[in-house]
């Protein structure tokens, strides 16, 4: 029984049977169930959650980026290009890791890329990055270097990614147009800013796995391509040659005249609103938007405060990114009497045939002191056309008086000058007007009488212009713009811009007569200056006072302008220029029409015969035109004598060979008809330099006969030298300066009869 | 036999009467259990493949030499295999009597642990053997599950008495779970003091001890973590992952990215990306993580089956084991391996919250792989000692023997 007992306590009994049966459904049964629940949760029905998530970690993105669009000028001249470079870019972690040489890369480094030495040491230290730049947009002709520095010593740590470099072929030229690019390639300013949606592109992008410590995975083919869309290519709707030739003459007007505050020039389209040329100063290069003319750095440099230091380059860098043709306002003069003029004409409350007396001041409802006419002793009896072209103050208080406040008013409204222009540009900024109560107050006329002849409000040289354009071309208000065309990658054309018609504010009647009378004030009237010989050139003067400097200061600061419109039978472009500041020491009476009228002349002389507008001289013209020098080398005397003559130009031939060896001067050069110019027949030109003389102040006689003198030769622009009161205001070469004999020396007319602060 | 002590007298008394039985009955013993053997054995070919699998990227990486762990884990496997053969041919009372000198071993090894121990993430666990090293908590498990087994049968009826059946369990636990502590070992803690549960649950211990036992668990845990604030973060970690996913969270974060993108049929054996340094220990605690990637739900769940049926088929074992000793060894060792593997899955699906248990036959490991394998060769000796149904015939004929 004993021993039966002990076995018994050796077999399993009835608890243990019972209890290991509970274990084995928990341990073997029910846990399991709950494992494969959990498990069924995760993977099949958060499934995709954890999917994405792993790939999203799993993955790198390899960039490839999108070459940003071109931008060019509307004959297809490349104003901005990308062109693709690199990033150099060192890896701490791997320097560390692979323990390599930083003093031998750092070395290598600052040589080549002209970057610190002890920086790069610096970024080397922090051993847990992988990514530190070193230098950013290098060329090839750079990082090949890099590769094979990288080969010879076999280095990791230092690497290369693919990115672009924005370049501008033409540096400053339209450089408030064009805009430029931060660092980061977007756009930042003008056309890059405003179209880069357009130009920029999208970027696409290689997808592998990678490990943890981002190296590529082994053994698997996860791979997706996504191709990059390169940018789009703006076409601009200016003309690289008439911008060139705008900015050539307002840098040179600028230099003259002294102008302390920059300037700027608009040619535009009249028919259409494109914009050809805009220019203001001053301005940049491109290249290096955030780089100061040497001037303003030089001033800068004086400033010892590095916080001044920073606050006056920021300042100076705002000013030369400034459009002053867009963004700045301005009190137009007498150039508003253009509009002035045509809503008289359009209302029909003055006719051409009407007298308007100008005793040399006028009183208005309201002043307290008549309104005084730039000629104090009066213009006396004149027709409007003659009111326009002596810019009679006067007589235009009289016009807008019978125009009446409100139709004003609202003509000011309809030709835009209340709303911006809607140019395609960034900052343009908003004119400043009376309200219309002020403005029409019975009572009190001096706001109208003022505005009459263009003071007392401000608008934007880009809305004076277009409001021109509107006076002149049949009447119609257009939207002007810059961009004409994009077009993608593919050559799909993905926006496209017209001319744009915001309203017709005047007659088609009323635009010719408005045209006649401009172009009598620029023939023989105040615009004279601008005249521009073979081409029917209309347009007017502005010069004003800054009544608010004046009042700040105590110095008086002038605005002069001119702008014109040609030809005026059928008008092509319009053209204003704005002169903020000249200097009284340029020694040039300061007014729109001694100073703005011949530099659009001249601009006009160049823009008009590129445009295809063909010349028409009259008589007297003609007498003061110039004329090519024909090639006329390896001709024989004879053959070269006929050719010359026939050119208009008179012949000397030195020495007694047959065949022309040499010829003075050059091949088509522009030298005044009836020059005298020498043939050489078997005999040496002169080869000395001359020194120039100068020509200010002299009538045309004087001038030839000056530069005669040192075996120079004359070229004629600006107003008809037919009387002894045209004189040079400016040469094509400054005196003093040594030239070749036989050089051409241009120069420009301008009539100082009629002086006047109109 | 009255006696509150353990009898070492007795217990070799009836070690021999079961030793003279085992050498006279030769012929009447089973083979081991065909089931039991051939579904460890292919569990055993499928986590040697998933070391391999799991391991090739990190040990290329950081060696170069992608099948370093595989044929290290291959080799510990025909080693264990020929180990898990030779155990199942030692008689079971061999192993009762070898109970008390395992359960010493272990606590020497563990005493000697902090002196000799090599240290890895600030955790001293291993003792290095020169050719490899082990974890004494290993030799632990297997002490405290054979010599509880011992006591169990010693004191029989007397378990429902709480100075039989709850005191020398308790402490023998606590002694060892103090030393664990000290490596730090929460891990092999939880384990250790699971199957000793299970023990002493299955010998007779009274159902209100466990009841208590709970309760207090309970208890201690909420004031160790919600008082105290100890392992919180490891807490956080598990109730939301994504709160600190580069610290804490990363572990788990990881595991779940690599189960969850598995899907139905998972990427394909061997194309498994977290592998690659994302997951942390991938071919160890986390390498059924890797497994659900690659082999998706469909695999995942077939382990699931495999495990189930062999737990399943050790506590049939214990079941039909002819004496107590062995039904309490086989039962111990199938619930030591059935709370590794659910633990380990648990940790990977983050049903509870991370800590470092690995999943037997899968995790890379060479002596844990041997221990293992020994433990399974134990309950495959118990299978033999199961009564051939011819026997049970003539038992039957025999008429009734008590």
């Amino acid at each position: 029984m004993k021993r039966n007992s002990k076995n018994s306590g050796e077999r399993p009994n009835k608890v243990l049977v019972s209890r290991t049966l509970f274990v084995a459904s928990m341990c073997g049964i029910v846990a399991f169930v709950i494992l494969g629940l959990q498990l069924f949760k995760v993977m099949i029905i958060q499934h995709s959650y954890y999917e994405e998530m792993a790939v999203d970690n799993q993955t790198k993105e390899t960039t490839v980026s999108a070459t940003r669009g071109a931008i060019y000028d509307r004959n297809g001249n490349v104003l901005a290009l990308s062109a693709s470079a690199e990033n150099v870019f060192i890896s701490p972690y791997e320097i560390d890791k692979y323990d390599e040489d930083i003093d031998l890369i750092a070395d290598f480094l600052s040589e080549l890329l002209d970057v610190d030495r002890q920086s790069i040491i610096d970024k080397a230290k922090d051993t847990e990055y992988w990514y530190k730049t070193i230098a950013t947009a290098q060329p090839s002709e750079i990082t090949d270097q890099i590769r094979e520095f990288k080969e010879e010593y076999d280095i990791v740590g230092v690497h290369l990614e693919d990115t672009s470099k924005r370049y501008y072929p033409n540096e400053n030229l339209a450089c408030h147009v064009i805009g430029f690019t931060g660092s980061d390639g977007n756009g930042l300013d003008g056309i890059e800013y405003l179209y880069d949606d357009y130009l920029e592109g999208t970027d696409g992008s290689i997808v592998r796995l990678k490990t943890s410590d981002g190296s590529d995975m082994l053994f698997t083919n996860y791979e997706y391509y996504f191709d990059a869309q390169n940018g789009a290519d703006v076409t601009l709707t200016l003309d690289s040659t008439i911008q060139y030739i705008v900015e050539k003459y307002l840098d040179q007007a600028i230099e003259d005249y002294q102008i302390q505050n920059g300037g700027c020039c608009i040619v535009m389209n009249a028919k259409t609103g494109e914009i050809y040329a805009l220019a203001s100063r001053g301005d940049y290069d491109l290249n290096n938007y955030l780089g100061l003319s040497d001037e303003v750095q030089a001033e800068i440099d004086k400033i010892t405060d590095p916080d001044e230091k920073a606050e006056a380059t920021k300042e100076a860098q705002a000013e030369q990114w400034r459009n002053m043709a867009i963004s700045d306002t301005y009190e137009p003069g007498s150039v508003f009497k253009i509009m002035t003029l045509a809503m008289a004409l359009e209302e029909g409350v003055v006719s051409e045939s009407d007298s308007f007396y100008c005793g040399g001041s006028v009183d208005v409802l309201g002043r307290t002191s008549p309104v005084k006419c730039w000629r104090t002793t009066g213009h006396g009896s004149q027709t409007l056309a003659e009111a326009a072209s002596n810019s009679c103050n006067v007589a235009f208080v009289n016009i807008g008086l019978r125009v009446g406040a409100e139709t004003f008013y609202k003509y000011c409204e309809a030709f835009g000058l209340f709303d911006e222009t809607g140019i395609d540009l960034t900052g343009e900024g908003s004119s400043i007007w009376w309200s219309e109560d002020v403005f029409c107050d019975e009572n009190n006329l001096s706001q109208l009488a003022a505005a009459s002849f263009g003071q007392t409000f401000n608008v934007t040289p880009i809305q004076m212009i277009t409001a021109v354009a509107a006076a002149c071309n049949g009447g119609y208000l257009l939207e002007p713009y810059v961009v004409k065309e994009i077009t993608d990658e593919d050559g799909n054309v993905v926006y496209e811009k017209d001319r744009t018609v915001v309203r017709n504010v005047i007659s088609e009647e009323t635009s010719e007569a408005v045209c006649d009378i401009l172009e009598q004030v620029v023939n023989g009237g105040t615009g004279s200056n601008a005249y521009v010989a073979g081409y029917r050139v209309g347009g007017k003067t502005g010069t004003t006072t800054k009544t608010t400097v004046e009042a700040e200061t105590g110095t008086r600061e002038y605005m002069v302008s001119f702008c014109a419109v040609a030809p005026t039978d059928d008008p092509e472009v319009v053209c204003l220029l704005v002169l903020d500041n000249p200097s009284k020491n340029s020694g040039i009476y300061i007014s729109g029409g001694q100073m703005a009228a011949p530099v659009v002349g001249q601009i006009l002389s160049e823009v008009l015969p590129y445009l295809g507008v063909e010349p028409i001289y009259t008589e007297e013209e003609m007498q003061y035109i110039n004329v090519s020098m024909p090639y006329v080398k390896n001709m024989s005397v004879e053959e070269a004598t006929a050719a010359i003559e026939d050119a208009g130009l008179k012949v000397k031939v030195v020495g007694d060979g047959n065949v022309v060896t040499e010829q003075l001067p050059a091949a088509n050069a522009e030298v005044a008809t009836g020059t005298e110019v020498v043939i050489y027949a078997d005999s040496e030109k002169p080869t000395k330099t001359v020194t120039v003389p100068n020509l200010y102040g002299m009538t045309l006689s004087e001038a030839k006969a000056a530069l005669d003198n040192q075996g120079l030769y004359i070229g004629i622009s600006g107003t008809l030298p037919t009387n002894s009161s045209v004189v040079v205001q400016s040469q094509s070469v400054a005196k003093g300066t040594e030239v070749s004999y036989g050089s051409v020396i241009s120069v420009t007319f301008v009539d100082q009869s009629k002086v006047g602060m109109y | 036999m009255d006696g509150r002590t353990y009898d070492r007298n007795e217990e070799y008394e009836q070690i021999d009467r079961d030793l003279e039985r085992y050498n006279s009955s030769d012929k009447t013993l089973g083979g081991i259990d065909m089931p039991f053997f051939i579904l460890t054995v292919l569990i055993l070919t499928i986590g040697v493949i998933m070391v391999l699998s799991a391991s090739f990227a990190r040990a290329y990486i950081e060696d170069g030499k992608p099948a370093y762990y595989f044929i290290r884990q291959a080799l510990f496997a025909i080693a264990g295999v020929a180990i898990m053969l030779m155990a199942s041919r030692f008689p079971v009372a061999f192993y009762r009597r070898m109970s008390s000198l395992v359960l010493g071993i272990a606590i020497i090894c563990l005493i000697l642990v902090p002196f000799i121990g090599t240290t890895v993430n600030n955790a001293t666990r291993w003792i290095d053997l020169g050719f490899t090293t082990f974890q004494p908590s290993e030799i632990a498990k297997l002490g405290v599950i054979l010599f509880f087994a011992s006591m169990i049968c010693q004191f029989k009826d007397k378990m429902q008495d709480w100075r039989y059946g709850l005191v020398p369990f308790g402490v023998i636990l606590v002694i060892i779970c103090a030393l664990l502590m000290l490596e730090p070992h929460f891990s092999a803690c939880i384990i250790i003091i699971g199957v000793g549960a299970v023990m002493m649950f299955v010998g007779g211990t009274d159902i209100k001890w466990f009841v208590f036992g709970a309760v207090g668990v309970a208890a201690a845990a909420y004031i160790i973590i919600v008082v105290v604030g100890y392992n919180s973060s490891r807490i956080e970690a598990w109730l939301d992952p994504f709160s600190d996913p580069q610290g804490s969270g990363w572990q788990i974060i990881q595991s779940l990215l690599a189960v969850g993108s598995g899907g139905l049929t998972g990427l394909g054996l061997g194309k498994g990306r977290q592998k690659y340094l994302y997951l942390p220990e991938e071919h160890n605690d986390f390498i059924f993580a890797v497994f659900c990637e690659e082999l998706g739900f469909i695999g995942a769940l077939l382990i699931l089956v495999l495990f189930s049926m062999l737990i399943l088929r050790g506590y049939w074992i214990a079941l039909k084991a002819k004496n107590r000793y062995g039904s309490l060894i086989a039962m111990g060792l199938t619930s030591l391996l059935a709370i590794q593997v659910i633990l380990n899955i648990a940790v990977v699906t983050n049903l509870i919250p991370c800590t470092g248990i690995s999943l037997p036959f899968f995790s890379y490991g060479g002596t844990a792989l041997l221990v293992q394998l020994l433990e399974m060769g134990i309950i495959l000796a118990v299978s033999r000692e199961i009564p051939l149904k011819p026997r049970r015939r003539r038992k039957r004929d025999d008429g009734p023997t008590e």
